[in-house]
């Protein structure tokens, strides 16, 4: 089985990492791309996962462990394992200002889109990906609304905990959620 | 949930029970006619000779997927969505072949799931991945060998609707490497002579042939074993070998190598008759209750024209290929032995529904082939099969995402550090992908006469680049926007500052030397014909075309270009903007110039005819439409040109004579019965020349002078006296109706 944690970039898939590896699932990270006033607790990042559209066979190394995989790069899971797959969502509005902000800290270029027009690119494209999961009979999906598990972490910690079907620590991965710390960046991507 | 139609009309009586449409790319009477002859295409000529046959006008720009899609869904590529041979791959960041999620509308085979029927569609261009149709759907992706034989060679996810299937197409499919000697020596008798290290030339043979065959192993295999209404299926072949092999087809070209030429000389011929071979097993499975049309997206040339080079452009080799194609149709209610005309490949999606008594949607640019019918069909419509309730074996809307908006995403995500920044000939690839997309849109416009369309498109591409072909079709653009200064403009500059010389790919001599050094041997090749996303990415990058990537072809020279051929084009459009300005000089000195830039044009001799004539230079008008029809002898412009030539010298039997021709070779050609007319009615044949007049007037109902020559035969005794009045009036509001347009237009 690999566990993984997905959706849009700014959605909270770190937070969801940090959760899932504090209920005791060991997590695949490389830890190259550090902690930064974006994701002051880490990404929990794989660099090699990138590859995995050109690289399918890469995912094996996540067996038995928990691994973030950006939405775009879902469809590129390969046949012959068994996935399930906590897939975050949040407001398009929050997610299209948090990444606008995060492009601008980073100083690169994000899509030649006007800004009113990214949250509809992005719904087709989440809802493309969630409709392809469901084709797919070796993934399981759970969706995680992001504000519902800032508002109820524990509660969210033993459903996350019954969907992977693990005997997790739920009390610990509860205390990842730091609401305070979570609203304020909400508030100031918004 | 609701399946019901919701158009209450009386469904219209089925007159196929079954439909089976074969698709044979770029396949073309000026090759198969004389094979047919020769009694080299067997099934071919009986099944004409049971059925209807024309030619099938293609829609521009003269690209395959665009085409092919337009058969399946009668509608042009704005409406149905596939705008190109490659798009972006969000999961790659470069691209991928056209998938079967950016169609946007129902093909032939989602309508007819809707409606119950089994339904199998197998290889067509855009099904990838295959749609789940009520029945099989096999993607163009199933046939390609991505892996040497001796290893495993899955098929790609998505690659055989349903799943289930999966295994049993698998075990279809014929590897390259197992086209053997014994199926290759029919074809190339001298192979032994090849030496495969430096001549790809039997390894893109092998390929091509095991890529249909498998096509072939998978359509024979449902007809065998699975209850069907529709089957669509298209075969490649045809457009491959020709696009690998055409330059050796007799005559020889100058530049082929006497002994290339002797190997090869015989395998689009073959090519064609291995064709008819599958045509025959096809037709003999499908059985005599089935209702079955051939058709081919566009011709090929194979005589003079054959161009020596292909423009350094993607998609270049679309050069290669003649405006009409092939329709052949056999069924229990069709006629028999008959030729049809005015057929275009947007007629077969409301053709086939009409068979199947379905309505035809008004939101189709095509419409019903009545003239191949028995009897005339009674055609059902509705607005749109788009908004008709029910599964259509389409994929989930969800699935589906313009691929610009995926674009967009991918550049956000990429931005963001999520996802893997590509590497700069994938960057290359996407932008090549989404800037050729929007030219081919622009194309389509301009081809279905909406340049206000077309105009933001192209002056966005005009201001990302300088490339010629964006600056030509930016100033025919404003041409038919009436914006002749526009046009001008840009022409002036054009002529001024021609695009650096040489554009065209190599010449035959040189490719030959390419090959003999061995310097081409195609292990780039091989490698991106392997792998459909890399391969997707050299057609974008070079020659445009799936599998014409085999080191035989007139292939494109693969460096990147930004300039385009010396074409005579800005001389030829400026030419026709002074004849419409009255500037018959002028006009002419642009086109003589563009004459001596490219003599081969046809629609350029047309053109300096037109103005010789105009001029009252008889004498030169015949011999330019002469030289246009030594170019293409089918030419229905050309023919016309000559009648008018004949009819102004009083030599009314050979301005009969040429209109004819023109007219049978292009049935819908006002002008053409309108010269039959006058000729018929100098000639003293009232009653026919009334008949030519009327059906000049009844294609072209503003023709003012076909109207009072009908006054006046009416007129004559024994004629009608009240339809003379009719056509007089007639005659007489168009006049006034044109003074006040003219007019207008002075007074604006």
């Amino acid at each position: 089985m690999i566990y993984i944690v997905s959706g849009l970039p700014r959605s909270g898939t770190s937070l969801a990492m940090q959760m899932v590896a504090a209920g005791g699932i060991p997590v695949l990270t490389d830890g190259l791309r550090s902690s930064d006033p974006n994701n002051p607790r880490g990404y929990y990042e794989w660099e090699r996962i990138k590859q995995l559209a050109q690289d399918p066979g890469c995912v094996a190394e996540a067996e038995g462990k928990a691994v973030k995989i950006i939405s775009s790069l879902l469809m590129s899971l390969p046949g012959g394992h068994a996935y399930r797959v906590l897939f975050m969502m949040r407001a398009l509005e929050e997610v299209v200002a948090s990444q606008t902000a995060m492009i601008s800290n980073l100083g690169t270029r994000g899509a030649a889109l006007p800004a009113a027009a990214m949250p509809a690119a992005l719904r087709a494209h989440r809802n493309q990906v969630i409709a392809w999961l469901g084709t797919r009979k070796e993934i399981a999906v759970m969706q995680l609304d992001y504000h519902a598990l800032l508002a109820d972490p524990a509660a969210h910690a033993v459903e996350i905990a019954r969907f992977l079907g693990l005997p997790l620590d739920t009390e610990a991965m509860a205390k990842q959620v730091d609401p305070a710390l979570h609203r304020q960046r909400t508030a100031q991507a918004l | 949930m609701e399946t019901g139609p919701r158009y209450n009309s009386r469904m219209a009586q089925p007159l196929a029970k079954k439909v089976l449409l074969i698709g044979w790319d770029a396949a073309d009477w000026k090759i198969a006619t004389p094979l047919m002859d020769q009694g080299l295409m067997p099934t071919l000529d009986d099944f004409v000779s049971h059925g209807v046959m024309g030619n099938l006008a293609t829609l521009r720009p003269v690209l395959s997927p665009l085409l092919w899609n337009s058969i399946a869904t009668g509608m042009r590529a704005d409406k149905h969505g596939i705008h190109g041979f490659t798009e972006p791959d969000t999961q790659t960041g470069g691209i991928r072949p056209v998938s079967s999620t950016s169609r946007k509308v129902r093909a032939l085979w989602n309508i007819l799931t809707q409606r119950g029927y089994k339904t199998h569609v197998l290889g067509w261009f855009a099904g990838h991945p295959a749609e789940p149709v009520n029945g099989i759907s096999v993607s163009d992706l199933y046939p390609y060998a991505t892996q040497p034989l001796d290893k495993p060679w899955p098929l790609p996810p998505g690659a055989v609707h349903p799943e289930s299937m999966r295994d049993t197409f698998a075990n279809l499919r014929m590897h390259p490497a197992e086209v053997t000697e014994a199926a290759i020596l029919p074809w190339i008798p001298r192979a032994a002579e090849i030496d495969q290290e430096k001549d790809r030339g039997l390894a893109s043979f092998a390929k091509i042939l095991a890529e249909n065959l498998s096509i072939h192993n998978a359509a024979t295999w449902i007809l065998q074993n699975q209850p069907w209404d529709f089957m669509g299926v298209y075969y490649n072949g045809i457009d491959h070998f020709c696009h690998g092999f055409m330059h050796f087809h007799p005559p020889r070209m100058e530049g082929v190598p006497e002994d290339k030429f002797e190997i090869y000389k015989d395998v689009v011929n073959n090519a064609y008759r291995f064709h008819d071979m599958m045509l025959h097993t096809l037709v003999d499975l499908a059985g005599p209750e089935a209702t079955v049309i051939l058709c081919s997206d566009h011709g090929f040339h194979s005589d003079h024209l054959r161009p020596r080079g292909i423009p350094r452009e993607p998609a270049g080799p679309a050069v290669q290929h003649r405006q009409f194609g092939i329709i052949a149709m056999r069924g229990q209610h069709l006629k028999e032995d008959e030729r049809i005309y005015g057929a275009t490949l947007l007629d077969i999606a409301p053709t086939v529904l009409t068979l199947f008594g379905l309505p035809v949607g008004e939101d189709m640019d095509g419409r019903v082939l009545v003239q191949a019918f028995a009897e005339s069909p009674a055609i059902e419509r509705i607005p749109s099969w788009e908004q008709e309730p029910g599964e259509c074996g389409m994929h989930p809307a969800d699935l589906r995402m313009d691929p610009a908006a995926a674009q967009a995403v991918l550049q956000q995500f990429i931005a963001l550090g999520y996802i893997q920044k590509p590497n700069e000939n994938q960057e290359k690839a996407v932008a090549t992908a989404v800037r050729e997309a929007n030219y081919n849109v622009a194309r389509v416009y301009l081809d279905s006469r909406r340049p206000k369309e077309a105009l933001p498109l192209l002056e966005e591409l005009v201001k990302g680049s300088d490339e010629a072909r964006f600056r030509q079709h930016l100033a025919q653009c404003h041409y038919m926007l009436g914006q002749r200064a526009e046009a001008k403009a840009i022409l002036e500059d054009l002529i001024a500052n021609p695009p650096k010389p040489p554009e065209q790919a190599e010449t035959t001599d040189e490719r030959q030397e390419t090959r003999d050094d061995g310097q081409e041997t195609g292990d780039e090749r091989r490698e991106t014909s392997e792998n459909p996303a890399s391969a997707a990415q050299e057609l974008n990058a070079g020659n445009g075309q799936r599998t014409t990537d085999n080191g035989q072809t007139p292939i494109v020279n693969r460096q990147s270009s930004t300039e385009d051929p010396p074409r005579p084009w800005a001389d030829w459009l400026m030419g026709v903007i002074h004849f419409e300005e009255g500037n018959t000089e002028e006009a002419l000195a642009c086109l003589l110039r563009a004459e001596q830039a490219d003599p081969r044009l046809p629609n350029l001799h047309l053109r300096i005819g037109e103005t010789y004539l105009r001029r009252q230079q008889l004498d030169d008008a015949e011999r330019a439409f002469r030289r246009a029809l030594e170019i293409d002898g089918d030419s229905p412009e050309a023919h016309l040109g000559l009648a008018q030539v004949k009819l102004r010298r009083r030599q009314n039997e050979d301005a009969a004579e040429e209109a004819l021709l023109a007219v049978g070779l292009q049935h819908f050609l006002p002008l053409g019965h309108y010269a039959l007319g006058v000729a018929l009615a100098r000639l003293g044949h009232p009653h026919r020349a009334a008949l030519a007049f009327e059906t000049s007037v009844s294609m072209l109902p503003g023709l003012v002078n076909a109207h009072r020559w009908l006054a006046a035969l009416e007129s004559r005794p024994g004629g009608d006296l009240e339809k003379a009045a009719s056509h007089r009036k007639l005659a007489a509001d168009l006049l006034k109706r044109r003074r006040e347009q003219m007019s207008a237009a002075v007074n604006n």
